[in-house]
């Protein structure tokens, strides 16, 4: 009679089989469904073409340009910036601001990333230099463009959110969170670090590089929801 | 005021918000734009292809509380990765111009006036009604645009051909792409580039040929320099006839006469035979020869005819030919020295390197449009640079939707969506489709866009219908045409969103929706399809063109050729048009992988994209080892035997200058929506007249001072700009055309190349004095 057990483990070995065999029988149409529908190229194309604008992707050249920084330009102040001239010279948050200041007409980098790639002191127009998120991209004028009047065309009725409030953080004394899209904007330290920076929005604690450790995005998305 | 409650809680809580932060940041005032209430902070992206250029960038529109507010780089799509120009950028304002064409205008008293929506279609379609009558089918035309929705133009294209059954459709992309059309059906048998904008990313030498890409396709532009920052060896020549920003930005510029390209291309392929730089192999395999009629004309006269004549040859008649373009010779003809001439075609001619040339206006705006695009290939063909990734000669195209709407649809007199109207099986096709008797096709082409305006001038054309453009500033010899458009017994009917000078000569205004606030697709300079759908409302009571045309055909009797409703039309026109082109060399995307995807290549086929056409490995339409022309009967890609001749007005005693036109980065065509951008225009407030600092000095101009431009036909007083951001050469002036107090194209002429009947806006002789 010990037999028995044996018998009765054949067949549990039998009904698993049994599934298993029925699981792939259904399986295997949409294996093969899928095989024919997958676009390995597309995907790959798909995947290899979305930009990296992202802190995520950008990590790398972010921490490298951080360490190149001296000590004594992390800790120096403004020179007085402010918000208020910040968005003036944007049409909405996150436009890319006018040039404020004279450029030779001539030419199409024009140098702009002599000065705004690094900051520092600019002797001809008596001021520091704000640093740009961006120093990858060279055509600068494709973007920035300098006013040389104040008159409009006709008139127009623009209106625009309002730029976000600061020091919205969740708990009292927690660290704020990051207010702005990302895109284009991933480098923390070039807008919120160095004496060139709007006095507003310059961080006090400038030797903390890994800024995100602590903020992270609020975008005004919905609130999340199970 | 009415108040609801909901809005009284939103208004309380923004205005104590904004007290609140007065408080936390005294002096702090929060930017210079009016403020939507804090409520509507939460922003909603949609995407769609951008408004201006024929670059075709993906953006993501932010909406809050029913306003599009902020613009962003869409990363998805594969034009601009996420990156725009400040035109795109701020490309959103344009619907908020505070005087906004709302309501329907009709002429009463030599005055324009308000009058219902209904009233305005109700005169439209009964004058049309009246004018067939009299004059005949052919008295009415469309005048149609590049920046028409493809649905537009199929509409149009539907009523005026397969309804009313007049060839008289037209748009302005007879004025900016023609040449290029020609130039692909001679050369390949087919319309549009077989390469895509990836080739920028593959490439290692980039040759642009009269064309300041910096300015006009900065997106692309900045791809380059980007790879050529990445990757170090990369070299980018500009070719051209004026110094600009993309020459600055180059590695080497050349400056060539203006029409002299011409001889260039061909002691190119000289150079290039000479040194036996030519790929056999594919020549032999891929490659036919050709040559046409010489001593073409110009089409200045009325009623000019031309038809091309194809003659089969021979390499070695091909290699005779060129024997008058020695680089040493063509360097008379052309200012390019002969070491420049050599150092372009070992460029070409070596084979380690992938070479892209990059065109737009400059040889399509030539009377010899369809010659110079034709030599561009010849010289690629030679060396075997072609469909594959980074060997590309590509045309680019300077409207959303010149390629989408106008090329692909086929807005033009010959044109219909597949094929032309003088092929049998053409009608046929589209006599089904569109659920109208073949007979109804006339299989006779009517006037290409010029000889169209000189028939409203002589009375031919009686009512034009002008949509989506502004031919009062970009018509060539405006006087003639202005003066024809306003005579007696002219009929114009003009869909428009901001009053321009068309809009001033119009009998009829109907009142637009623009861009977003209707849905709709572009196609763009790589055969892209992009839609958009409707992102913000339509303002008062504007109506999207296809629904104008609709309410137009309903009331001419045509009901059951537009049976669609106002809610779905434009997915109902989609899913008919693409009837047209359902087969493996043109297949459309289905709606809704276009409504998914930030655009889509067509031929889509099997559910893939082509990027590379006429290579197997890539084009599901292409058969066999290598490459397949199959738009050519030979399977073959043409090689053309095309002389250089000269322009159709010189400089001489009398008019000295070369007239140039063109644009500036920061405006897009006439400049009705660019300069209501306020940023856009408070860069370049005006339209300038550049000048060489020698010849300026010659002449006693200062930088700013009034200078007096004319030509035989009509002249320009306007502001002087000496090294500024462009520099012409000596002998030349050259002129940014988007400023409608100064109609530069009063002076230019309306000669055009015989074959694509496409003006020539860089070319004319001017006298130049103190204003």
């Amino acid at each position: 009679m010990e037999e028995k057990p044996n018998h009765k483990a054949d067949q549990k070995i039998g009904k698993v089989f049994l599934v298993f065999a029925g699981i792939c029988i259904v399986a295997l149409p949409l294996v093969v469904f899928s095989a024919i529908t997958y676009a390995p190229k597309e995907i790959i194309a798909a995947v290899l073409e979305t930009a990296s604008f992202d802190f995520d992707h950008n990590g790398k050249t972010i921490f490298e340009k951080y360490d190149l920084i001296s000590d004594a330009y992390l800790k120096s102040t403004s020179t007085g910036r402010t918000l208020s001239q910040y968005y003036s010279r944007r049409q909405y948050p996150g436009s890319p601001p006018e040039i404020p200041h004279p450029v030779e007409a001539h030419g199409i980098t024009l140098g702009c990333l002599t000065c705004h790639a690094s900051g520092g002191w600019t002797e001809s127009l008596k001021k520091i230099t704000p640093v740009t998120p961006h120093a990858d991209l060279e055509s600068c004028m494709q973007c920035h463009v300098r006013p040389v009047t104040d008159t409009l065309f006709r008139a127009i009725d623009w209106r625009s959110i309002p730029p976000p409030r600061l020091g919205r953080s969740h708990l009292p004394g927690a660290p704020v969170p990051i207010p702005h899209d990302l895109q284009m904007r991933g480098n923390c330290i070039a807008c919120h670090v160095g004496p060139g920076t709007v006095a507003a929005i310059r961080v006090e604690h400038p030797s903390r590089g890994n800024c995100r450790q602590c903020h992270v995005p609020d975008l005004q998305v919905e609130p999340f929801r199970r | 005021m009415n108040i609801s409650r909901r809005e009284f809680i939103k208004l309380v809580a923004a205005q104590s918000a904004a007290a609140t932060a007065g408080v936390l940041f005294p002096g702090i005032s929060f930017g210079a734009w009016e403020k939507l209430d804090l409520s509507s902070g939460r922003i909603k992206w949609k995407k769609t292809p951008c408004r201006f250029c024929g670059t075709g960038c993906g953006l993501l529109v932010g909406v809050a509380g029913g306003r599009a507010v902020a613009v962003k780089g869409d990363p998805n799509c594969s034009v601009n990765k996420g990156l725009c120009c400040v035109k795109g950028y701020h490309s959103i304002q344009v619907l908020y111009g505070k005087d906004r064409v709302t309501e329907a205008l009709v002429r009463k008293n030599d005055k324009l006036v308000e009058v219902s929506l209904k009233e305005a279609l109700d005169l439209v379609a009964a004058k049309m009604k009246e004018t067939i009558k009299d004059h005949g089918k052919d008295a009415v035309a469309i005048y149609g645009s590049g920046q028409w929705s493809i649905p537009d133009g199929y509409v149009a294209s539907k009523l005026f051909k397969g309804c009313i059954g007049t060839n008289n459709v037209e748009a302005n992309a007879r004025l900016c792409m023609a040449s290029a059309v020609t130039g692909f059906l001679t050369s390949f048998g087919l319309d549009e580039p077989m390469g895509c904008y990836d080739d920028i990313d593959h490439a290692d030498v980039f040759i642009t040929w009269g064309n300041n890409m910096a300015e006009m396709h900065p997106v692309l532009f900045s791809r380059m320099l980007a790879n050529r920052k990445s990757k170090g060896h990369i070299k980018i020549i500009d070719f051209a006839t004026r110094t600009t920003r993309s020459s600055q930005a180059s590695d080497k510029s050349i400056l060539f006469r203006p029409q002299t390209d011409l001889a260039v291309a061909n002691a190119i392929c000289y150079e290039i035979i000479h040194n036996k730089w030519v790929n056999w192999d594919f020549v032999n395999k891929h490659v036919s020869f050709h040559k046409g009629k010489t001593n073409i004309g110009y089409g200045i006269e009325d009623h000019f005819k031309f038809k091309d004549k194809a003659e089969t040859v021979d390499f070695e008649q091909f290699k005779a030919f060129l024997k008058d373009y020695t680089p040493e010779k063509v360097e008379k003809i052309s200012g390019v020295s002969a070491q420049d001439i050599k150092y372009l075609a070992s460029l070409y001619g070596n084979p380690d390197k992938k070479v892209t040339s990059f065109w737009c206006m400059g040889p399509n705006q030539h009377t010899r449009g369809t010659w110079i695009n034709n030599l561009i290939y010849n010289i690629h063909l030679l060396v075997g640079k072609i469909s594959t990734p980074g060997n590309s000669p590509f045309s680019l195209t300077g409207q959303p939707s010149a390629c989408g709407t106008v090329r692909e649809v086929g807005t033009l007199t010959h044109k219909l969506p597949h094929g032309v109207v003088m092929k049998e099986k053409a009608r046929q096709l589209a006599a089904k489709i569109w659920n109208v008797p073949v007979t109804n096709i006339d299989p006779k082409p009517t006037y290409h866009t010029v000889e169209m305006f000189r028939a409203l001038d002589r009375g031919d054309i009686r009512l034009m219908w002008i949509q989506a453009t502004n031919p009062m500033v970009t018509m060539p010899n405006l006087n003639r045409y202005r003066d024809g458009a306003q005579k007696e017994d002219r009929f114009v009917v003009v869909s428009e969103i901001y009053p321009t000078p068309t809009y001033d000569i119009a009998d009829v205004v109907l009142p637009s929706a623009l861009w977003i606030e209707r849905e709709g697709f572009f196609g763009n300079s790589e055969r892209r399809t992009q839609h958009n759908e409707q992102i913000t409302p339509t303002p008062g009571n504007t109506m999207c063109n296809s629904w104008q045309l609709i309410e137009v055909a309903r009331r001419l009797g045509y009901e059951k050729q537009f049976p669609w409703g106002r809610e779905t039309h434009i997915e109902d026109i989609w899913n008919e048009y693409i009837q047209f082109h359902d087969n493996p060399k043109h297949r459309m995307a289905p709606y809704k992988v276009l409504q998914a995807r930030s655009g889509v290549q067509w031929p889509f086929v099997n559910g893939m994209e082509t990027k590379w056409r006429f290579n197997p490995k890539y084009d599901p339409a292409a058969k066999g080892e290598g490459f397949d022309f199959y738009g050519k009967p030979d399977h073959r890609a043409w090689i053309w035997l095309r002389p250089y001749e000269p322009a159709a007005e010189s400089p001489d005693s009398e008019y000295p200058f070369w007239l140039n036109t063109g644009r500036v980065l920061e405006h897009w065509h006439t400049g009705s929506m660019t300069r209501r951008i306020p940023i856009l225009h408070r860069a370049v407030p005006s339209s300038y007249v550049e000048i060489n600092a020698d010849d300026a000095a010659r002449l006693g101009i200062v930088n700013g001072s009034k200078v007096k431009i004319s030509s035989r036909r009509g002249s320009v007083k306007m502001p002087a700009s000496i090294n500024g951001r462009g520099i012409p050469p000596k002998g030349m002036v050259f002129v940014p055309f988007f400023d409608e107090k100064y109609l530069i194209n009063e002076v230019t002429l309306d000669a055009f190349c015989p074959i694509s009947k496409q003006p020539d806006y860089k070319k004319c002789a001017v006298k130049v004095e103190r204003g």
